[in-house]
Order: C-alpha cells, then structure tokens, then sequence
C-alpha cells in the first residue's frame, strides 16, 4: 500500500470477472491506476472496456455475477487509516459507511437513476440524515442549500420537485446535489455528461470543476468523450478490454502518447482545420467478443504496428516509461535487456 | 405539429430550406429543437400541417411531397430513405439479415429468391460486411456493424436522398470514423444527397458542405460549414460553437465559453419576439418584442436575428492539432470535390 497521505485511492491489478452461464467474462483483467487528493483521473476507452466495472468494483457495487478475482483497493479514509475496499464484505456495514459518505458517485442516466416517487428533496435528505447525526430540519435546510451550491435555481420550492419535473441537466445537477451531500473525498462521475447537450454539457462541467477546487475533493471521471477528457482531467488512465493500456498526464497523453491504441483514438476524433470531404483516420475491426479475446496483447488484431510472434504471442507488462506515464506494448519492451523501441512513424 | 389533449406543440414552425443535389447537409441543434421532426417531415413519416416540400424528381419536374397521399408517395419513397441513431432499435430482432436488408427490395418486386440473396450479399458486401452473415440475426452484430446494416437497408433502392437522423451519436469514437468513412464514399460512389441530423458539431463540421442551426424549432442560421464555424451571425450558433469541448489540454483555457443561462424554451409556450432572447447575451428591447425573419446578410449565409449585422461574433477558433494528427491526416486520401451547386 503507498504510504504518503497525498494518494486518495490506489487500486493495483484489479480483476473482477463475471461468472456467466457460458463462460467465464474478464471485465476487468489488470487495471492499475491511482488518484491523488483533489486531482481529476479520466478513465477512457471504448463501450465494453471494461471503465465501468472498475467504477463499480471499487464502490463494490458490481453486479450478479460478478466478482472482484484479486488486486487491491487501497483507499485514505477520512481519518487518516487506510483501507484494502477490495477485501470487504459487500453487504457489510463498512463499506455501506463509505458509499455516499467517503466515495459518491454520478451515473450517466440522471433519469433512471433518481427514484421517480420520490421527491428531490428527500433523496437528498435520505443521504444526509444516512450518514450524519443531524435533525431533520437540519437535513432540509442543508438539502436547499445543497441544491443553491449546484445552482438549481428556486432552490427552497425544487426541493419537492420530483425527478420528472426537470429537465435533463437539472436532473443531472440533483444526482450531484445527493453526491456531494456529505462532503465526500472521492466523487465517481461515470459518463455524467453523455446523456446531455453540448451546452448542458459546458455548464455540467464547469459545475463540477468548481466544486472540485472549492472542496478539495479527487474525481474519478469516466467517458469516451476525449474532447471532455481534454476540458478536465489531470491524470487520465486509457483502458482496452479490461487492462490499463497507458496513463500518464493528460498533456503526456495527448502531445506524447505511445500506445498504438491511445494514438488511434486521438486520431479519430473529427477535428475542426480538416477539409471537406477528406477520410477520418479510422481503427480496423471492432472490440472483439468478451468470450474470445486474442492472445497475447488484446489489441494486436487492430493494431497497425503489430510484431508477428511478438504480440500475438507475449503478453506486454506495465512498461515505466518516465515517471508517472506507463504503457502496456511490446513495442516498447521487445527485448530481455528493456531496451527501448520507438513506435515506426 | 401534433395534436396533443393539452394543446399544440409547434415542433416545427415556419422552416424553409433546399438541399442540393449531392451535398450533405446537417441540422444542429439542441434536444428538442425540432431536427428530428424536420427529418422525418421530409420522409413523411409524419404528415406537416402545413408548407410544401418540393422534391426534384428524376424527370426534372418537382414534386410537392407534402401534398401527396400514400400511394401517389410510393415511387418517392423509394427514392427517400432513412437512416436512423440507435442500431439496437432500429433492426427487428426476429428477423434474419437477409430480410432485414432486402424486405424492400422485394415488396417493390425488384428482386426475389436466388437474385434477392445475390442483390443483398452485393449490398453487405458494399458497406463492409461479409456476405455469409447474411442468415444471422441482429443480436449477433455489434453496434458498428448493425449501423452498417442499417446504411444497406437504406441503400437497397438506390435511393437519391438519406435522412441520416443521429447515424453516428449512439457509436464509438473508432467505429464512428468508420461509419462516417463508409457514408461519405458511399456519397460519391452513388452521387446520394445527405440530410445529416447531429448534435455533435464536430462531426458535423467533418461530413457537411453547410448547417442548419436550430432552435425551439425553427433555423436561426443557415451557412457553408466554413462561414458557420468561422464566422458564425447568430448568438445561439456562437454559444454552441463555444460549448464544443476541444480535444486538446492546452487549450483548455484559451477560449471564451458562452455560458447559456436558463434553459431552452418550451415549444407549446415559446416566449414573445425572438424565440432566444431570453438566453441571449445581446438580446435588446427590440428582440423581446419583434420576431427576426430570416435574411441573406453574405453571399449564402442566412441568419434570423435583428442584430446580425452589429454583433461581432467569434467563431469556432483554430485548432492546433497535435503532430501525431497531422501525420494521420498526411496518410488520409486526399479530398474530394464539393459538389456544384
């Protein structure tokens, strides 16, 4: 476990697997990423990369059946003990003391994900009066302030609005109201923004940056959206078919990046300066089938770099390759003595 | 509009635009601003309450498809297909590709039997699927290749006009680029006009030769994709173009962003004279009271809004891409022509 009080959350080959009736899913086969105190880590990858399930194994919420395998979730409690979330019991007591109290999290669906029969108010409340000893008069009257704090005008009379009475981003900013309802150190925003307008979008954003600098508190944001990536993260982890591929810093990423893959989503990106008419440059084939994943690196079929013998063969370990920005590729670690190989041009 | 218990819903008032042949173009727009309805208009899957819809057809002479009854539509219908956003939906699970793709092939006896398959595999063939998937059923597809399905289904008839409604939003970034690949080598191979309907102004900014901004359900601008992202002429279409997050770290905080207040306006109750002012940065006493009609203020740049000719307005900034872009860019085929217009 890293013993410097700046690391909020660091999980190391974490796997969590799904038993299924036809075999067996590896949704998370290795992930490794870490997050420091009042910083934002973007996870990206493509649908199926398994983003999701590590959202969800380390607020142990994954679901039937599903199961974390092995790795660790080392997370900074409040008071200062660190704790493995990993080997908890996920029906026990502590972890239920943790969710919406330490670690909160946002879905990408505010309207499946707010009770439709319940008032606004009242869900926040239920967080608030959950985890704090305060009255219920006090629960309501942080609950407005709650909802003025994430700019929902009319605060004090939206409070017993239900779900379906505001629109999409409204919704979006109540599911932050109830996040962030007892202070948490760990928001996990899981697409937040997918579902909304590019201007609901913008503002949903800047909400959430502004919270972030006035609390302190680290975010683990999860999107496929690299232009949003771009707008807010410090730290970003780019994961193909449940492994960390490469994370470093977000200009690292960007400006330096070394994983075929990583280039290969940057270069699909429609970008303003291209010409009418001319080809985006596109990744070959798609995510291949859970039950059949390729040998050796998961990505050599797609890959335009890919080593006969090699890739297909070796599976590529976390590779250093400066201080905070690891990549996994064969490119890069092709022979026994590490010797370094630069990705053809 | 439609007919509600409440009342009515004007989804789409008081649109007029022209598509030309061969050229894509795109309607933009917030959720709720009418593009959709638009798209589906012009299809007449719904039935607009009122103005035309002139279509050119083959022989020259044009055709007012909002006037036409079911079966005088037939033979534009086929010229006239759709493409639509959620390949999950949008394809019947309990039918078999080869139905899938050739079920309009054969209601308009063009082909049945051995020449139907045949007609069908040179289809899947056509925007990248193996033509042995030709029994398989929707589920066994990911969404990539069962938006391909669905752009060979639009394609069977060879048809003249695609309304592609939200064709890429629900797909990858990497399945995206090659959806939107496959549509714009489809579009010179078959000389297909597109009326592309998109939220994300990138894309859109790829594939169009002009846009239609809309908003609360009618178009506010109406330009060439380079005069709409360079020098845009309406405050809505400078917010949105602010919005677009930019997929690049340092410049994160280079631009201005517009922050909209408010929300957008509710189509059953839109507020008095210009339907933005209530959001808009510039709006004046005039713009509470008067509505802007639609003027041509530059050569092919239509806009709605009083002030257009006063405001200076920023567009979407430059981009510096990164090297690695511009190497991928330096591999891509080189362009092709705009069509005349």
């Amino acid at each position: 476990m890293p013993d410097d009080n700046e690391t909020l959350l660091d999980v190391r080959d974490l796997k969590t697997h799904f038993f299924t009736d036809e075999g067996v899913v590896k949704a998370v086969d290795g992930v490794n990423l870490s997050l420091k105190r009042g910083q934002t880590l973007c996870v990206v990858g493509e649908s199926g990369c398994g983003k999701s399930v590590t959202a969800r194994s380390i607020l142990r919420i994954v679901p039937a059946p599903g199961r974390i395998v092995s790795g660790e979730i080392s997370f900074r409690q409040r008071h200062g003990d660190r704790i493995d979330l990993a080997r908890m019991n996920p029906r026990g007591r502590d972890i239920r003391n943790i969710r919406g109290r330490e670690i909160s999290m946002i879905f990408q669906e505010p309207m499946s994900s707010l009770s439709p029969v319940h008032t606004i108010g009242s869900q926040i409340m239920e967080a608030i009066l959950l985890h704090l000893p305060v009255s219920k008069a006090e629960a309501r009257k942080r609950a407005v302030s709650l909802l003025d704090l994430v700019a929902i005008p009319r605060a004090s009379e939206q409070l017993d609005a239900y779900s379906f009475e505001l629109s999409g981003g409204m919704r979006q900013r109540a599911m932050i109201a109830i996040a962030l309802a007892c202070e948490p150190q760990l928001l996990i925003a899981d697409e937040p923004t997918t579902a909304l307008d590019v201007t609901t979008q913008a503002n949903i954003l800047d909400l959430i940056r502004e919270l972030q600098e006035d609390s302190g508190m680290s975010v683990l944001f999860i999107t496929h959206d690299l232009g949003v990536v771009a707008e807010i993260a410090d730290e970003v982890v780019v994961m193909y078919l449940g492994r960390d591929v490469e994370s470093g810093d977000v200009d690292t990423i960007f400006h330096n990046p070394k994983h075929p893959y990583t280039r290969a989503l940057l270069q699909s990106i429609p970008r303003y300066d291209s010409r009418a008419g001319e080809r985006l440059y596109s990744l070959k084939g798609t995510v291949p089938h859970p039950f059949y994943r390729p040998a050796g690196c998961p990505f050599h079929p797609r890959c335009d770099d890919f080593i006969a013998g090699q890739c297909n063969a070796n599976d590529p370990q976390r590779y250093n390759f400066s201080a905070g920005h690891s990549v996994r590729c064969l490119l890069y670690v092709a022979d026994d003595d590490r010797s370094l190989r630069d990705l053809p041009t | 509009m439609f007919r509600r218990t409440v009342g009515f819903v004007k989804a789409v008032n008081d649109v007029s635009f022209s598509i030309r042949l061969g050229e894509t173009l795109s309607l933009v727009g917030e959720s709720g601003c009418g593009k959709t309805t638009t798209g589906r208009c012009i299809a007449r899957v719904y039935n607009p309450s009122s103005g035309s819809i002139h279509y050119q057809a083959d022989e020259g002479e044009s055709v007012d498809l909002a006037q036409l009854d079911s079966r005088e539509l037939r033979p534009y219908r086929r010229q006239i297909r759709m493409i639509f956003q959620d390949p999950f939906s949008s394809l019947n699970p309990r039918l078999p590709i080869l139905q899938i793709v050739g079920e309009s092939l054969k209601a308009n006896r063009i082909a049945r039997g051995s020449e139907l398959e045949d007609r069908v595999a040179a289809l899947l063939k056509r925007v990248g699927l193996r033509h042995e998937y030709i029994r398989r059923y929707p589920h066994a597809f990911s969404g990539g290749e069962r938006q391909r399905i669905g752009i060979a289904r639009a394609l069977a008839l060879n048809p003249k006009l695609i309304v592609a409604d939200e064709a890429v939003s629900a797909l990858d970034v990497s399945v995206q680029a090659q959806i939107l690949n496959l549509m714009q080598d489809l579009q010179e191979e078959f000389n297909l006009t597109y009326l592309f309907i998109a939220h994300d102004l990138s894309v859109v900014e790829h594939i169009s030769h002009r846009v239609a901004v809309m908003y609360v359900g009618k178009i506010v601008e109406l330009a060439s994709t380079d005069a709409l992202f360079r020098s845009p002429l309406h405050p809505y279409t400078e917010a949105l173009l602010s919005a677009v997050p930019k997929p690049d770290p340092r410049l994160r905080n280079s631009g201005v962003r517009i922050r909209l207040e408010g929300e957008v306006a509710d189509p059953s109750n839109p507020p008095s004279g210009c339907y933005f002012h209530p959001r808009c940065p510039y709006a004046q006493d005039r713009c509470r009271h008067e509505e802007p009609a639609a003027r041509q203020i530059r050569h092919d740049h239509w806009v709605a809004c009083h002030f257009a000719e006063e405001l200076e307005l920023r567009g979407f900034e430059a981009i510096g891409s990164t090297p690695d872009v511009r190497q991928a860019r330096a591999r891509a085929q080189p362009s092709r022509k705009v069509p005349k217009t």
